[in-house]
């Protein structure tokens, strides 16, 4: 579904922080991206998410190159994913109705459809009482579910959320990950940054960041 | 408050073409009315003056022929005077002329009109009274040329403030812009409410421009109503002609539109997000 070829990313005047990365992520996987702070991780997920390009090598989406496509399907592209933020970007001026109502505002989509489709996404995500209330009144973990609840509105095929449970405290953090594993079940491609795996009786595939170079692990069954 | 400054800012040039645009009109009906004075010899026949009238007639660049006779001048000099000259004077002074008025003020045609008058026998001294017309025109079409140039120094200080304040709104708007580049708007998207902001910014502008000047040309024409019935001349202060106004809608709008383009456009490249 997504691989890179020999893919190289560094940000102008600042050295390499991705060197020559080969990786192949297949439809419906689980992914991991670890590493320590700073290896790049997020700067990986912005790669496959099209919000960044390569300073050198190429990115294929489903056989494409990311080069080859022109400049107006870039954003259709991106409209495929379901991206989960580290800081959330969450917008505090719209209550939580709204800001999970903005990929189908982007999407052209009509009101009836946006109402039963929003209300679905804060259901799925156990916000729909709060669908009032402006963001900033929530926990923390509320807001990362709302930041899931936005990224899942589109019905994207691929969630990718980078470093979703990092300030939660572990019983929240093993909620939030129990949403997208039930995404994994039912098909859809999750790629999640994270610093530690956590524990998961779910197949999945690891992508260790260190120093710029990629190992890819194979995660196994792990019964709790 | 953006609307007022659009609407005043573009009434300067608009209210310098209003004046120039009448002027010119008037010069134009003025420009029918330029006469050359052809003064006969004092000893001319009777056929040489048909012949000078025909000849005058036959040529396509004279629109009007008034043939005043010496005798007529005479009396007309002598009842304005209001006085009986004939007593003292015993010769009648003034020749038979004729006025003509041209449908050109073209000065190369002219000047060969006169070149032919010159040559036919019997005529005496040719004058022209349309010089002044030359400068007036010279005159207008510097005006003309000054508030082009105005116009378009103001629509550069308009491009500056229109776009200067839909800055200030995508400053604004600065998180909503990001989150929908970051989750697959298009940039004609995130232009696009801006871009209606500054279209209307202009249409408003533009609104107030032309109501400004039909106030201030019914204004002046109530003014000079006044002064019509007490001297009794017929003069009125037109307004622009009906396309001007759509043209100084359009062209605010416009403006509104490339400014606030560029300023939303400039907002979204400032992401650095990927295309
Ligand atoms: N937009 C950017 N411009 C310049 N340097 C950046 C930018 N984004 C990230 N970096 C640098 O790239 C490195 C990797 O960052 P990041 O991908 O965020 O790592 P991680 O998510 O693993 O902590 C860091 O050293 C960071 O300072
Ligand atoms: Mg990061």
């Amino acid at each position: 579904m997504i691989s890179f070829k020999k893919v190289c990313k560094s940000y102008p005047g600042s050295p390499e922080i991705l060197k020559d990365i080969d990786l192949e992520i297949s439809e419906g996987e689980l992914v991991f991206v670890t590493g320590p702070s700073g290896a790049g991780k997020s700067t990986l997920l912005k790669l496959i998410s099209a919000l960044e390009k390569p300073s050198s090598g190429s990115i294929i989406f489903e056989g494409q190159s990311l080069s080859k496509f022109k400049n107006k399907d870039i954003p259709i592209l991106r409209r495929r994913f379901g991206m989960i933020f580290q800081d959330h970007k969450l917008l505090y001026d719209r209550n939580c109705f709204e800001n999970v109502a903005l990929p189908l505002e982007i999407n052209n989509m009509s009101k009836a459809d946006t109402y039963r489709r929003v209300r679905a996404a804060l259901d799925k995500v156990d916000l729909l009482q709060k669908e009032k209330i402006m963001p900033i009144t929530l926990s923390g973990g509320e807001q990362q579910r709302l930041a899931i609840a936005r990224a899942i509105v589109s019905r994207p095929s691929i969630l990718i959320a980078d470093e979703p449970t990092a300030n939660l405290d572990k019983e929240y953090a093993e909620e939030i990950m129990n949403i997208f594993y039930s995404f994994q079940q039912v098909g859809v491609t999750v790629i999640i940054s994270t610093h530690e795996i956590p524990v998961t009786n779910i197949n999945f595939k690891r992508l260790q960041l260190n120093g710029g170079a990629i190992q890819n692990l194979i995660g196994h069954v792990q019964l709790p | 408050m953006m609307i007022i400054v659009i609407g005043i800012t573009l009434c300067l040039p608009s209210a310098g073409l209003l004046v120039i645009e009448n002027a010119s009109q008037i010069s134009k009906n003025i420009e029918h009315e330029a006469e050359i004075s052809i003064f006969l010899k004092k000893d001319i026949s009777k056929d040489q003056i048909d012949f000078i009238e025909l000849s005058l007639k036959k040529n396509s660049l004279v629109k009007k022929i008034h043939f005043e006779p010496k005798l007529i001048a005479w009396a007309k000099l002598q009842s304005k005077l209001d006085v009986e000259i004939g007593s003292s004077v015993s010769t009648n002074p003034l020749p038979d002329a004729f006025f003509i008025s041209l449908n050109t003020l073209d000065q190369i045609k002219i000047e060969k009109l006169i070149n032919n008058l010159d040559g036919i026998d019997g005529i005496d001294d040719i004058i022209i009274d349309g010089n002044w017309i030359k400068k007036l025109r010279v005159i207008l079409s510097l005006g003309k040329l000054s508030v082009m140039f105005l116009a378009i120094l103001l629509v550069i200080v308009l491009l500056v403030v229109i776009g200067n304040t839909i800055r200030l709104q995508t400053l604004t708007y600065k998180d909503e812009i990001e989150v929908s580049k970051l989750i697959g708007a298009t940039n004609a998207f995130i232009q696009r409410p801006f871009m209606y902001t500054g279209m209307l910014y202009g249409l408003g502008g533009g609104l107030i421009t032309i109501s400004l000047l039909k106030l201030s040309v019914f204004g002046l024409n109530k003014a000079l109503f006044k002064l019509v019935s007490v001297f009794g001349t017929d003069i009125t202060f037109k307004g622009l002609p009906d396309e001007y106004y759509l043209y100084i809608l359009i062209l605010a709008m416009f403006v509104g539109l490339i400014s606030s383009y560029i300023s939303a456009n400039n907002s979204i490249r400032r992401l650095k997000i990927y295309k």
